[in-house]
């Protein structure tokens, strides 16, 4: 993308003023995951001081947990686990399905049923139960949480790169391709790809919001990585004490609930800078 | 928490051994305490009273013999004389005086919590916890247990003891049937014990293990056979422990596959009707019941709730009466005591004895070393684990033996490598002597911890001690896995390092402890036995004079050597000593009548509604 183009794309993305301000958050939150060590210099799991603790008092911003873990630093250090599975997932599941998606539209035929076939085997396991099921039979760990939430999130992907695989192998500057003798991967890599890349980065970013919650709501029913801290190992660890100390689960709930919601604004603000139908809309 | 399955498979009767105990006291008791019953109805109250008759001879003995000798009593002794005597009538006072104060109701439905759901009713092939919860109410042991812990008639109306201790007598009830109206004899109690506990029980083997034959002279006589003095199986006898069944329903073919497992026929006040899975199993009254006017509850409703706000939600608002072994958890149970209609409870669990700890490998390192153990033992804050994951409920571990055993004597005080606080630096100090040194990054050893898959209760626990640990130096990584899968690492493939579990003591260390060290315990395959594989060729020899020493003072001593070796060796630390919960509606009346607790038959309990 030359600079031309990138301030043509900020030029329209900045005419939404809530993916702006989503971009500012998700700013935010990054910016705490990468500065945690430093804020919170300590491991996230040392049990700090009086367990229990209200927010703001005992030296702990927002109160500490059944064993005095501080909550404050469990949610730095939390950000960046659940930001870094939730991109790892996202980029293990698009490139899978890329592939998948890509073979099946621009070969149709035999390849496109059995590839298509798979897929919708996979679409029709409800995904979280299904994404349960894989991180109980592997062990729960940081891999398996990605593998899982990867294997229950590409044929999203798949079904999409299909579409537009299908559109676009027919097309005019295609078909003038194959008469130029290019080999399929340049035609696919090199020409139709770049070209449907736009609904990718836009599925791509809300699947990021999608894998922070399965892996939050994996780690909520016990299924963490018990030895790595995350949002969701921090409500899964406060909610049986829900009704006596609140601030354990509602503090990492509410990260996970902003983040989400800035993940979502920002991939509705890539959606309307990135697709032409929509471009001139406003 | 969960009610902890154990023993998932069968063992093996063990080798015999020990020695006779060559002193013992010339004795023959006969302790006949019988419990005469007559209800009478008055103004749709029943009135009952109880009459306990006691009646001690002592042949062979002189009262001044007698008397003199009670300086110097057996463990035997102690335990079908003095307690039964003074459990007896305890038991009588503590009857008549409850009976006396509140007039019972009959009728009603009680309703409880089974957490989890039993693999099937056949306690007399598992312990697991839930089966414990509904199988004594449908079938019962040869003795029952005060909540002293002393043993009171039960199917058998009393028993006596040889002076050598070798032979065991029961007298057996008379006008007992089984539900199916067939009538319960001394066949039924050599069939139970002969063929069914000693074979297939996983705890049985070890129970039972100097039985060498039951005979029958009469239809209500059953007199147990013994290689040695064998004290403490008069203290396994419960319906819990050892259920009696009915011959003639498993009489030729494999206990393990009957149909009795979950369609279960017993002597007890209650008949088993339906078993609807994943909702509730439904008993109803035993109208030709043997204890005359009893039970008073027309129907028993074991629910199965698989969540536990759901749970306590039932007993916040009526729909359940009783929920035991932590159905409710504690952060429920610190608010639901302060409600006028739920009562808490800790009692009911001295049978059972509960102790968690951390089962360590003693064949590779880093825990090969006596001194890590040690370190660890000195390193865990046993306090900050009771106060701040159990709320309070629990009493910090001092020796291989819980403090439940000081009432027999055999407990041992001031072990060392027990703190109640952590102590880091001479936790430090022990590794540091025994030259585990730190590496570059203040790392000494690195090991997985396994956790038992009860409950969050266990995983803060496992993330405290990882805390805790990394402290001085060992590093830890926490592995939580579903219960198949951690069984059969622990017990059967061994592929472990270090293991948090607990394990029930019971009323006998024989019965709950040895299991634990001795070298034949080393049971690859059969769960909750000897998985740290520590092997003490001292220890074993210490463990086989303790199980059949009848001299209650020597036993002590032979228990405190015991100790001794186990607090300095370590193969398993001790954490603390569980304390259930038991929670229940104010409106249930006499549920705590035996030992057993809601391990109990229940036939006194009543509702008053």
């Amino acid at each position: 993308m030359t600079r031309e183009n990138l301030a043509h794309f900020w030029r329209l993305y900045r005419r939404n003023y809530s993916a702006v301000a989503g971009l500012a958050i998700l700013a935010a939150i990054i910016a705490l995951a990468a500065t945690a060590h430093f804020f919170f210099p300590d491991d996230p799991f040392k049990l700090a001081g009086r367990p229990m603790s209200p927010p703001a008092t005992g030296g702990f911003l927002l109160g500490s947990d059944s064993l005095g873990r501080d909550v404050a630093a469990g949610i730095a250090h939390g950000a960046k686990t659940s930001l870094l599975i939730g991109l790892v997932a996202t980029l293990v599941a698009v490139g899978f399905g890329a592939l998948m998606g890509g073979l099946a539209g621009y070969y149709g035929g035999w390849i496109d049923d059995l590839l298509m076939r798979t897929t919708e085997m996979f679409q029709t396991i409800p995904s979280f139960v299904f994404a349960i099921l894989l991180v109980a039979i592997m062990k729960p760990s940081i891999e398996s949480i990605v593998i899982a939430i990867a294997v229950v999130s590409w044929p999203a992907v798949a079904r999409l790169v299909r579409g537009e695989f299908l559109s676009l192998r027919n097309r005019e500057f295609v078909q003038a391709c194959h008469t130029l003798g290019m080999s399929d991967l340049r035609i696919m890599l090199g020409e139709i790809l770049p070209n449907c890349l736009s609904p990718i980065i836009v599925t791509g970013s809300l699947m990021v919001a999608t894998a922070i919650l399965i892996e939050s709501g994996l780690s909520f029913l016990g299924l963490g990585d018990p030895n790595i801290m995350s949002w969701g190992f921090l409500i899964g660890a406060g909610r049986t004490v829900l009704r006596s100390a609140w601030w354990v689960c509602t503090f990492p709930g509410l990260a996970i609930l902003i983040t989400v919601l800035a993940i979502n604004l920002v991939g509705e603000g890539f959606n309307d800078a990135l697709n032409p139908r929509l471009r001139e809309r406003r | 928490m969960q009610a902890k399955e154990e023993g998932g498979q069968p063992a093996r009767p063990e080798a015999r051994r020990g020695e006779p105990a060559s002193d013992a006291l010339l004795k023959t008791l006969t302790i006949p305490g019988k419990l005469t019953t007559s209800a009478a109805t008055r103004d749709g109250t029943k009135r009952r009273e109880v009459e306990a008759r006691l009646d001690i001879t002592r042949a062979r003995e002189t009262r001044s013999n007698r008397d003199a000798g009670f300086g110097r009593l057996s463990l035997g002794d102690i335990m079908t004389m003095k307690k039964l005597i003074g459990g007896l009538v305890f038991a009588a006072v503590l009857v008549t005086g409850s009976f006396a104060a509140q007039a019972q109701k009959a009728g009603g439905t009680f309703v409880f919590l089974v957490q989890p759901e039993p693999p099937s009713l056949a306690s007399y092939l598992s312990t697991s916890g839930p089966i414990g919860l509904v199988a004594p109410k449908i079938y019962e042991g040869l003795l029952d247990y005060d909540t002293d812990l002393n043993p009171v008639p039960a199917l058998a109306e009393s028993f006596e003891v040889s002076e050598d201790g070798k032979t065991v007598t029961f007298k057996l009830q008379k006008g007992v049937t089984w539900h199916d109206g067939k009538p319960f004899t001394s066949a039924d109690v050599q069939f139970t014990v002969m063929e069914v506990l000693s074979k297939v029980h996983p705890r049985g083997p070890n129970s039972f293990r100097e039985v060498t034959a039951i005979e029958t002279p009469d239809e209500h006589t059953a007199v147990f056979k013994l290689a040695n003095p064998a004290p403490y199986m008069l203290r396994a006898l419960s319906a819990y422990e050892s259920p009696m069944v009915p011959k003639h329903l498993l009489e030729g073919q494999d206990p393990r596959n009957a149909d009795l497992a979950n369609n279960p026929v017993g002597t007890g006040p209650f008949k088993f009707v339906e078993w609807k899975k994943g909702q509730y199993v439904r008993l109803d009254k035993n109208e030709n019941y043997w204890k005359e006017g009893l039970p008073y509850l027309d129907r028993v409703v074991g629910r199965f709730i698989p969540d536990a706000s759901t749970r306590t939600a039932a007993m916040e608002n009526g729909e359940v009466h009783y929920g035991a072994y932590g159905a409710i958890p504690n952060v429920d149970v610190v608010r639901l005591r302060e409600m006028d209609h739920i009562g808490v409870t800790t009692d009911g669990y001295a049978m059972i004895n509960p102790v968690s700890l951390i089962e360590f490998d003693t064949t590779r390192p880093p825990f090969d070393k006596p001194e890590v153990r040690q370190a660890i033992s000195m390193a865990l804050d046993r306090q900050f684990l009771i106060d701040n994951i159990w709320f309070g409920y629990g009493k910090p571990a001092t020796s291989a033996l819980s403090t439940n055993f000081a009432a027999t004597g055999l407990y041992a005080e001031g072990m060392p490598n027990y703190p109640a606080k952590a102590d880091v630096a001479a936790a430090k100090k022990i590794l540091d002597d025994a030259g585990v040194a730190p590496d570059a990054d203040g790392v000494r050893a690195s090991a997985v911890l396994d956790l038992i898959p009860y409950g969050e209760d266990w995983r803060r626990a496992g993330e405290y001690m990882k805390q805790a640990l990394g402290d001085i130096g060992i590093k830890v990584e926490l592995r939580y896995e579903d219960v198949p899968t951690w069984l059969k690492r622990i017990y059967a493939d061994y592929d472990f390092r270090m293991n948090v579990n607990y394990f029930y003591q019971l009323p006998d260390p024989v019965l709950g402890v040895h299991r634990h060290y001795g070298t034949d315990q080393i049971r690859q395959g059969t769960h909750f036995v000897n998985s740290s594989r520590y092997s003490n060729p001292k220890l074993d020899s210490l463990l086989a004079a303790g199980a059949t020493e009848a001299d209650a003072t020597k036993r002590g001593a032979i228990y405190k050597d015991i100790q001794s070796i186990l607090a300095e060796d370590l193969p398993v630390v001790n954490l603390f000593e569980m304390q259930f919960l038991t929670v229940y509606n104010k409106k249930l009346k006499d549920h705590e009548t035996s030992a057993l607790g809601a391990y109990g038959s229940f036939e006194r309990a009543w509702l008053d509604e």
